[in-house]
């Protein structure tokens, strides 16, 4: 539907978009999720025609839109601040881009009663926008954006302005809602749990490039690089040694040889390598528990709790290991009796494929 | 706004404010209620003032024609003025708020606002130089051929009001392009996606939108030219049928008094009345956008 | 953000472009009166020529040597001196008063003070000349120097207010926890945080008093003519090219007076 070729952007010396090249399905819901600066909303500003790129092609349903000014595109906007005209009610609101094209009244009317019912503000429709809450800016902005049935509905960070709880709603809201209407939608946060939520694929822009696109599943657990492991989700960085024996879990942190770690059969290779461990995936149990002597034992280590947070869902830990490194842990509520104190000393063990091998970029840091 | 905590700095804040408040009930207050007592009053032949009251003044501003007329005219000229005025503060408040150069806003600023600083005379006396029999502009185009004899381009109204704009564009220009630098950059853009182009974008978005600067701009020249004298008289000469000319005859020409006091009060009213009306639309028009 | 190359049909540029042109146009029209007067006062001859064929200082010297023009520049320096300082006093005294109290008529007594800026400047003549003749007043430069006063009032409270708005209260209240009076307070922490309001009020109360004609016309007397008066009577009677030379000064004031207003408390604050 959406297909975006080679697309690079400069701001004066400044490289905002280095060659993306993208394909969004019909009726897809795709994000464009990175941190501040990355480039996403470059991006999103170029499919919606505010800029034009300093090279490539945008392709819009099989139509080359990359010269086209916006009000040509057939798109459809949701700003970051909703951007309703204060000067009109919300029935002229989302009347606005039917009435640009010359809409009839009596369409016009049915268009904008059917939109107002979809996103739920039907008793609404004389009011101004100052009159509205946030959330309620935030529904009419969706259907002045839908009403003119556009080909793709371009969201730039739409929820950032709403409270944590109301935006839990309106994630639940848009997901129906925009499953309802099945239009091609690409949307840009910098919220990484509202693009889990919400999207089909989700592509990660760091630096200006796409580090990688997939479903939410296959990014939490298949992160194909650093940049991707450490921004989705949280994680721990280990480091590791190839040796004789196997490969060694090593750490700038540590001192001595590390713990074994057996890695899961995909993995071949000697060479060192960097691996991401979930904190989820890492299992506590009391030093008095285990049978086997910690030597032997692979992809399981001791540590002491330098922190511990419960906060209500589950227990996040800081733990020390030995030589000084440290491993976040995310252990369930129902996997402890009480929050264990600072300095307790505990066994953590994973399993050989919760080790998802990273690249090592040349040049990386190592101990 | 909080309240000052201590009796004390109450008590020194109104001390404060004493000076200033006394002089304007001596210079201001009292002035205008002794100017609403002296229209009040008639005059005999030789313009001494009678003693009594009587409305005598007031019935020759608005039964005479000649005064009744110059109110119209007045009136008029200032609406006209206005209207000028805000239609050229348009290109001019855009170019302002869409120049990017920090150096060229300083320029445009400064050609705007240098002018309200120097002496009304001043400004008029250069239309003078300007439209003069043997003025610049009859001076060039007599150079270039283009007529034999030198235009009379003085001592009309339409001089005037070409005059009147000029002087009073700034006061338009200003509060137009505070309106237009206060809409968002996301509105226009929204109007875009949602498939207007630049023109529908101006008529249904930004113009709607500028409309308490322009107002306020329009009630200002508006207020300034309906009371203004010096320009008319030396661009217009006195026989314009003005109202503040004729105010100013009275006063320090015919010295009838009275009578000028009650054709200053009568200006002042209708003037208020016209610019609270226009405030009264604004306001409203700012309470149903943006509540308050 | 900025927006590299924004995607504009050839249609909407041809527009744009023509705006500017149009916007241009304009300034040039607010500008074509220095310009003329630029063009007089350095203009060998009595009228301008255009385009100039030499320059000359003939008419500014003719200024300096003449003793009515050289009055008049007495007279108005003279307000000049005694109005500022005094509108500045009342206008900072005034604008702090009423941005510290809280009371039923506040904003009427607001208006009040801002009233001169909106009442016809005629009608403001008018009655001080009644009033000022009253009590023998009328002529004087006295009676000039408070219509002066009245007329430049409002710009120095406006401007002060500017600047009372954008400093912390706290600072006030701090002061008088700490013991000090409101008195002292308010001379020795609000007045310096407030300088930059008093400076540009000052520096409008003199431009505004150096140019005030409107008024003036009715309070002046042969013995007291300011020049902006004489400008008015000197173009009504008579043809003097000095005057070009005169309005050249004026306009050069003006801009200085607008570089210090800027440099204090900003020109879009301050109008």
């Amino acid at each position: 539907m959406i297909a975006i070729e080679s697309v690079a952007h400069r701001f004066g010396t400044l490289l905002a978009l280095d060659g993306v090249d993208l394909h969004i399905a019909e009726g897809e819901f795709f994000s464009l999720l990175g941190p501040s600066g990355c480039g996403k909303t470059t991006l999103l500003n170029i499919i919606a025609g505010f800029l034009a790129p300093s090279a490539g092609r945008v392709v819009l349903g099989g139509r080359d839109i990359t010269s086209l000014p916006p009000h040509q595109r057939d798109i459809g906007m949701v700003f970051q601040n909703y951007a309703l005209f204060p000067h009109l009610n919300v029935f002229d609101n989302v009347a606005y881009g039917l009435r640009v094209r010359k809409t009839k009244g009596a369409e016009v009317r049915q268009r904008v009663a059917e939109m107002l019912e979809l996103v739920q503000l039907a008793e609404l429709a004389q009011r101004m926008p100052h009159q509205l809450s946030g959330g309620q800016q935030q529904r009419v902005a969706i259907a002045r954006a839908l009403a003119i049935r556009p080909q793709v509905l371009l969201l730039d960070e739409p929820l950032s302005n709403l409270d944590a709880k109301l935006r839990k709603q309106m994630q639940t809201e848009l997901r129906r809602l925009l499953g309802n209407v099945g239009v091609t939608t690409v949307m840009v946060t910098h919220d990484q749990e509202e693009a889990l939520g919400l999207s089909d694929r989700i592509g990660i822009l760091g630096a200006g490039r796409l580090q990688q696109v997939g479903t939410p599943l296959e990014l939490y657990r298949r992160p194909r690089n650093r940049f991707v492991g450490e921004f989705v989700g949280h994680g721990n960085l280990i480091d590791s040694r190839a040796g004789e024996a196997g490969v060694f879990l090593a750490n700038r942190h540590f001192a001595a040889p590390g713990v074994p770690l057996q890695l899961a059969s995909a993995y071949t290779g000697t060479a060192d390598a960097l691996f991401l461990l979930r904190p989820e995936r890492i299992r506590l149990s009391p030093l008095t528990a285990v049978a086997t002597p910690f030597a032997a034992a692979s992809n399981s280590v001791t540590g002491s709790v330098r922190d511990a947070s419960y906060i209500g869902a589950g227990l996040h830990l800081t733990m020390v290991l030995a030589g000084g490194g440290e491993l976040l842990v995310e252990a369930p509520e129902a996997s402890f009796v009480t929050v264990p104190q600072a300095g307790t000393a505990l066994h953590l063990a994973w399993d050989a494929e919760d080790l998802i091998r990273l690249p090592v970029v040349s040049g990386e840091e190592r101990s | 706004m909080s309240r000052v905590s201590s009796p004390g700095a109450s008590l020194f804040s109104w001390f404060l404010l004493a000076p200033g408040m006394l002089f304007l009930a001596a210079f201001l207050v009292v002035p205008a209620i002794l100017l609403v007592v002296l229209s009040l009053h008639d005059v005999d032949g030789m313009l001494m003032v009678l003693p009594g009251y009587s409305i005598a003044q007031y019935l020759a501003v608005f039964t005479s024609s000649v005064y009744a007329h110059a109110l119209g005219t007045t009136l008029w000229v200032a609406a006209l003025t206005a209207t000028l005025c805000v239609l050229l503060a348009y290109p001019a408040a855009w170019l302002l708020v869409n120049t990017r150069s920090r150096s060229w806003r300083t320029v445009l600023y400064v050609i705007l606002i240098s002018p309200l600083l120097t002496s009304v005379v001043i400004r008029t006396f250069a239309w003078i130089v300007l439209l003069a029999q043997n003025g610049l502009i009859n001076d060039v185009l007599r150079h270039l051929g283009l007529i034999d004899a030198p235009l009379a381009l003085l001592w009309n109204m339409k001089a005037v009001v070409v005059a009147y704009v000029q002087v009073m564009l700034p006061f338009a220009v200003l509060p137009l392009a505070t309106s237009l630098g206060e809409i968002p950059a996301a509105l226009p853009r929204a109007s875009q996606s949602l498939g207007a182009d630049a023109r529908h974008t101006f008529l249904h978005v930004v113009l709607p939108l500028s409309i308490p600067g322009m107002m306020t701009g329009a009630i200002i020249v508006f207020a300034l030219a309906a009371g203004s004298y010096v320009t008319p008289l030396l661009i217009g000469g006195r026989l314009q049928p003005l109202l503040p000319i004729a105010i100013y005859q009275q006063a320090l020409q015919i010295a009838n008094l009275p009578l000028a006091a009650a054709l200053s009060l009568s200006l002042l009213a209708v003037t208020a009345t016209i610019a609270g009306l226009m405030t009264y639309v604004q306001k409203r028009w700012e309470r149903r956008v943006y509540g308050h | 953000m900025a927006t590299d190359r924004d995607l504009v049909p050839a249609s909407e540029r041809l527009w744009r472009w023509f705006c500017m042109v149009a916007g241009g146009l304009v300034y040039l029209f607010l500008l074509l009166p220095v310009l003329v007067i630029f063009l007089s006062a350095f203009s060998p001859t009595a009228y301008p020529q255009f385009p100039p064929k030499m320059l000359s200082l003939r008419w500014f010297q003719a200024f300096f040597e003449s003793r009515d023009w050289l009055k008049a520049l007495q007279v108005s320096a003279w307000l000049l001196l005694i109005v500022t300082p005094l509108t500045a006093l009342l206008g900072t005294t005034a604008a702090y008063a009423l941005a510290r109290l809280t009371f039923r008529g506040r904003a009427v007594v607001q208006a009040l003070l801002l009233s001169p800026l909106i009442i016809p400047q005629v009608v403001l003549g008018i009655a001080l000349l009644y009033v000022l003749t009253g009590v023998g007043l009328a002529g004087s430069l006295t009676g000039l120097a408070i219509g002066h006063i009245l007329v430049a009032l409002p710009y120095a409270v406006r401007t002060v207010s500017v600047s009372l708005a954008s400093i912390d209260r706290k600072l006030e209240t701090a002061s008088m926890s700490l013991g000090a009076s409101p008195a002292y307070t308010f001379t020795h922490v609000t007045l310096p945080l407030i300088k930059p309001g008093i400076v540009a009020g000052a520096v409008f109360a003199a431009v505004t008093s150096f140019g005030e004609v409107s008024v003036s016309l009715f309070l002046t007397a042969p013995g007291t003519v300011t020049m902006p008066v004489r400008i008015f009577t000197y173009i009504d009677q008579t043809f003097d090219p000095v005057v070009n030379a005169v309005s050249a000064i004026f306009i050069v004031l003006a801009v200085v007076a607008l570089v210090l207003i800027e440099r204090t408390i900003g020109l879009t604050k301050a109008m």
